[in-house]
């Protein structure tokens, strides 16, 4: 199919389009469920969150993994990836919590305390959690600051696991 | 079979120029490879900068909840559609993947067959909606225009059908002219549109 119209009528159409938005159909929205947003944590699980994502972060580019390769790598989305790292809100599956504490070779039952899917009551791991978020920003390649704290908070979850069971 | 190609243009809508594009009736490998290598890796860029910024996922675009992976799947099964493709400046611009087993709803249309567009979507660096401005404009007025033109070649005399995104519902009422039959609960509540052979003339006119 061959359409012959000349310059001017086709920029006058998309002059007309403007700025606007064009989207349609299904495969365009696509959407999933999203019910696991936590929107009223209590303060100490929030910490907790801060904690999980900078965790996640730098695990993940400590391991050399693009947001792409560790959901590919986890069997997850990226997008998930993306809000796990970014949106302390965000309440991830047990199932991811899980995945990623396989490929990050942590203890699985502090990893879920971290992400907040396990009531919290260890006053220290919040202390060290919030410690180790603070200490560590968000940079493309981790400096030694940040290698030291993240060495540092897997030795506190892997003995900790060992105190508290899994 | 290799696809038909019409010269079309767009505006670059940064300096208002013309730029040259290629309608194609056809979604094929390379457009598919596009919305894998450059389309994707986009939306996640533009996803991660929302997510920094504290937007709460609530507030982000609705076409941004979706799963990844269930979502290349589909969009790698294109390639079996009748469809467009918009290429320009080397890279995909837009997409648009036709059904022709639909019929119409709108009164006094209702039954007659429709060219329905099953899905339609732009480059997300030509979708203001994203938070940035659009670098080209046109893509989806042009995908329009070829779906009627395809309902007037297939003997449908210009009657189209589609549901809206949300966010799109303004363009397909108020700047294509088309007729807005509400909300469809058998589409998850998307607003469904479509043209009569009158409407898509005066669009085609325009």
């Amino acid at each position: 199919m061959i359409i012959d119209r000349s310059k001017e009528w086709w920029l006058a159409r998309a002059a007309r389009e403007g700025n606007a938005a064009v989207s349609a159909g299904l495969l365009a929205i696509d959407p999933v469920a999203e019910t696991h947003s936590a929107t009223e944590q209590p303060v100490s699980a929030e910490e907790n969150r801060i904690a999980f994502g900078k965790f996640v972060n730098l695990m993940r580019r400590q391991q050399g993994y693009s947001i792409e390769k560790l959901a590919d790598e986890a069997d997850l989305d990226a997008s998930e990836v993306l809000v796990i790292e970014d949106d302390v809100h965000y309440l991830p599956e047990p199932r991811t919590v899980y995945k990623l504490a396989q490929i990050f070779k942590v203890p699985q039952g502090k990893l879920m305390e971290l992400a907040g899917l396990v009531v919290a009551n260890d006053d220290d791991l919040r202390r060290e959690a919030v410690r180790f978020a603070a200490r560590s920003e968000s940079m493309e390649r981790l400096t030694s600051a940040e290698s030291e704290a993240l060495a540092a908070f897997v030795a506190v979850l892997s003995k900790r696991d060992g105190k508290a069971g899994n | 079979m290799s696809a038909e190609i019409s010269r079309i243009y767009l505006l670059d809508a940064a300096t208002g120029g013309a730029v040259e594009a290629e309608l194609r009736d056809a979604i094929e490998a390379e457009n598919l490879n596009d919305w894998q290598t450059k389309w994707q890796p986009a939306l996640l860029g533009v996803l991660q900068g929302l997510a920094r910024k504290g937007v709460p996922q609530a507030q982000w675009p609705q076409s941004w909840h979706w799963n990844w992976q269930e979502k290349t799947a589909r969009v790698s099964g294109l390639l079996a559609y009748k469809g467009f493709s918009i290429v320009a400046l080397g890279e995909t611009q837009g997409l648009a993947q036709i059904d022709l087993t639909k019929s119409a709803r709108i009164l006094g249309e209702a039954g007659k067959p429709i060219v329905y567009i099953d899905y339609l979507e732009a480059a997300p660096w030509n979708r203001p909606e994203l938070g940035g401005s659009a670098r080209l404009r046109g893509v989806g007025t042009a995908l329009i225009t070829a779906a009627v033109f395809l309902s007037l070649e297939e003997g449908f005399k210009g009657r189209i059908g589609l549901h809206s995104l949300p966010q799109a519902d303004t363009f397909y009422r108020d700047r294509c002219g088309m007729t807005d039959l509400g909300p469809d609960p058998d589409c998850q509540n998307l607003r469904y549109f479509e043209f009569t052979p009158g409407q898509a003339g005066t669009f085609l006119e325009e």
